[in-house]
């Protein structure tokens, strides 16, 4: 890009005690001019944030023209999301526990724990709202258990497949070994639909715009984000990062205890047990926004795109009659493609960045 | 109490700090008034480094006074040494990268916004946007745009983004003491003309700066008074203006005798 080096350099203008407007004197215009990134940086920082949308996009136009007439519907768009509204639930939850640095696998279990506990309390007589209740409950304690083990200075991979056993375990000690049949009083929040949308739909678009604004726009979301970067730097402001790790891994919890009842309301019965499926299929959607497993960075509005992508694959696919198993793959590819786009864009940026940002310094050291 | 009419920000009087038979610090007395930038210099394993631990309260000496604005203090912990207003800026810059620089500069003392968002705990990026710029320009640095992420900063950069942060925490109703511990040692030439120049400005501030460094030009550039130490005694404390770099040298090696023997 041949933009003026003056963009990215420091801008020593003003003096001390000044409090002016940045308009007000030239230099602050000058530095008000420096807000401005250049544009092929902010082009290729748009295709890095926001590329998984247009990847949507053209996925979405492909198929209408591949799969026409049967895939560009109303219909079939309800469908689209209704399959990939219990991915996106518990891809929220890995999504929030990963940028936290808190990978909590016992997500499956979780779900299959709270879904039984559900289960049982309705077939014996409890209301409804006591059974979501205790569900939830559910998965805050686990939790809470998964954080307060972690902060001991354990992986927390390796606690969370401790959790995983025992919470399965629990699931079928609740249960009694068997599925638990007939909740058909769940149906408001699993078939039922509203304004003919189903109601896992509105779940999960609940589920992300709430964890959106908290991640994005509220103190501790953001301080949630900056314990995964780095909790030391958090630690230095003098705030408790270990709260925030425990939430992190709350928030996980309750989103595989949200997405057990889900499911068990849309089949009607609550099984023990617990699918593994269910956290890889959620990682490769995370995986697809772009969350880096180091934490501290990622979307949760394109971890829903992600599960979205693989939603409209699968249903694509099928429409035209081609074996899953076609889906899984050109997901694994996508997904490969998209990791190597991300690299290369990140070190683009930061070689033109600091090429600008160093373009005055004689020594180019560094 | 001190002659002087104004007290230092920090004052260490008879600092002992011993490790078993190892005397690491022999009854240092070291003061640091509001504006002033004192250089501490040192070869290896002259005790710079664990006077600094004492001034943080990392360490607790094991006998000696300190008082912060003329009122002796105890330093239980390095939160304690914050709570009297003396941050310590660490070599490994204390920056959160995936975050922008203004949510980094704000992190710890968000403002919230007004009514029942604010309840909810929505903070007020906007506000935060504009304190932030207004604390860049006050010290005279702008460095790139508030949004931009850390990770997306040259090293002076960060540098300049890290001492900001530190430095808008001291100041509050009463200047605060900043410790930089090479505050310039993975910087180029540039960088480090500009990190100087920031710390001299954050003393115009009022902001008192300990500056622990290996670079002789850096403390003779910036400081107002150099203190050197050798084999855990103070041998020199001198006004920088009075001294150059052939003493110095001969002070840090041992090769000068000691000011105060």
């Amino acid at each position: 890009m041949t933009t003026p080096n003056e963009a990215n350099e420091v801008v020593v203008p003003a003096q001390a005690g000044t409090t002016a407007p940045p308009a007000s004197s030239t230099a602050a215009a000058s530095s008000s001019q420096a807000e401005v990134d250049p544009a092929g940086i902010r082009a290729l920082i748009f295709i890095r944030d926001r590329g998984i949308f247009v990847l949507w996009a053209l996925l979405i136009i492909a198929f209408s023209v591949w799969a026409n007439p049967f895939f560009g519907t109303v219909d079939n768009a309800i469908l689209v999301a209704n399959a990939a509204a219990l991915t996106a639930i518990f891809a929220a939850g890995v999504a929030v526990g990963i940028i936290c640095g808190a990978l909590d696998l016992s997500i499956p279990g979780v779900a299959a724990l709270s879904a039984c506990t559900c289960g049982w309390l309705l077939v014996n007589g409890h209301p409804v709202w006591l059974g979501l209740l205790a569900g939830m409950v559910v998965g805050v304690v686990v939790g809470l258990v998964n954080g307060a083990i972690s902060l001991r200075g354990f992986s927390p991979i390796v606690v969370t497949i401790g959790t995983l056993s025992i919470t399965t375990a629990a699931a079928s000690i609740v249960a009694g070994g068997y599925t638990i049949p007939g909740l058909t009083d769940l149906k408001f929040m699993g078939t039922e639909r509203y304004f003919g949308v189903p109601a896992p739909v509105w779940i999960a678009a609940a589920v992300f715009i709430v964890g959106t604004m908290f991640l994005t726009r509220t103190r501790d979301g953001i301080r949630l984000m900056s314990v995964g970067g780095n909790p030391e730097a958090v630690r230095r402001s003098g705030i408790h990062s270990d709260r925030y790790k425990v939430l992190g891994f709350v928030i996980s919890a309750s989103c595989a205890a949200l997405g057990g009842l889900i499911t068990t309301a849309v089949v009607t019965e609550a099984s023990p047990a617990a699918s593994p499926g269910i956290i890889f299929t959620a990682l490769t959607a995370v995986a697809l926004a772009g969350v880096s497993l180091a934490g501290g960075r990622g979307s949760l509005p394109r971890v829903l795109v992600g599960a979205l992508i693989l939603a409209t694959i699968s249903n694509g696919l099928t429409i035209k009659g081609i074996d899953p198993y076609w889906g899984t793959g050109v997901t694994g590819v996508l997904l490969l493609l998209s990791i190597s786009l991300e690299k290369w864009i990140s070190t683009t940026v930061s070689k033109r960045l600091v090429a600008t940002a160093q373009a005055s310094v004689h020594t180019g050291t560094r | 109490m001190t002659v002087t009419d104004v007290a230092p920000a920090l004052e260490l009087r008879s600092i002992d700090m011993h490790y078993g038979f190892v005397r690491a610090l022999d009854s240092i007395d070291f003061q640091v008034v509001q504006g002033e930038v004192v250089g501490l210099l040192g070869d290896n394993g002259a005790g710079k480094s664990t006077l600094l631990k004492v001034m943080s309260g990392a360490h607790r000496p094991t006998s000696g006074d300190i008082l912060v604005h003329g009122t002796e203090t105890v330093f239980h912990a390095p939160s304690s040494a914050t709570h009297a207003g003396i941050q310590m800026v660490y070599q490994d810059l204390a920056l959160v990268d995936a975050q922008d620089i203004a949510t980094n500069l704000n992190i710890g003392r968000e403002i919230l916004r007004k009514g029942p968002l604010g309840w909810l705990g929505f903070v007020d990026h906007k506000a935060q946007r504009k304190r932030s710029e207004a604390e860049l320009d006050r010290l005279g640095v702008r460095t790139a745009a508030m949004t931009r992420p850390v990770e997306m900063l040259s090293g002076g950069q960060r540098q300049v983004v890290a001492l900001a942060r530190s430095a808008t925490r001291v100041t509050g109703d009463r200047n605060g003491v900043l410790l930089l511990d090479e505050p310039t040692a993975a910087l180029g030439y540039e960088q480090t003309q500009q990190v100087q120049a920031l710390i001299r400005r954050m003393a115009d501030q009022g902001i008192a700066i300990v500056l622990v460094t290996h670079n002789l030009p850096l403390s003779m550039n910036v400081c107002d008074r150099i203190v050197v130490l050798n084999r855990g005694r103070k041998v020199a404390d001198v006004r920088t203006s009075e001294t150059d770099n052939d003493q110095l040298v001969g002070w840090i090696t041992g090769a000068r005798p000691s000011m105060f023997s």
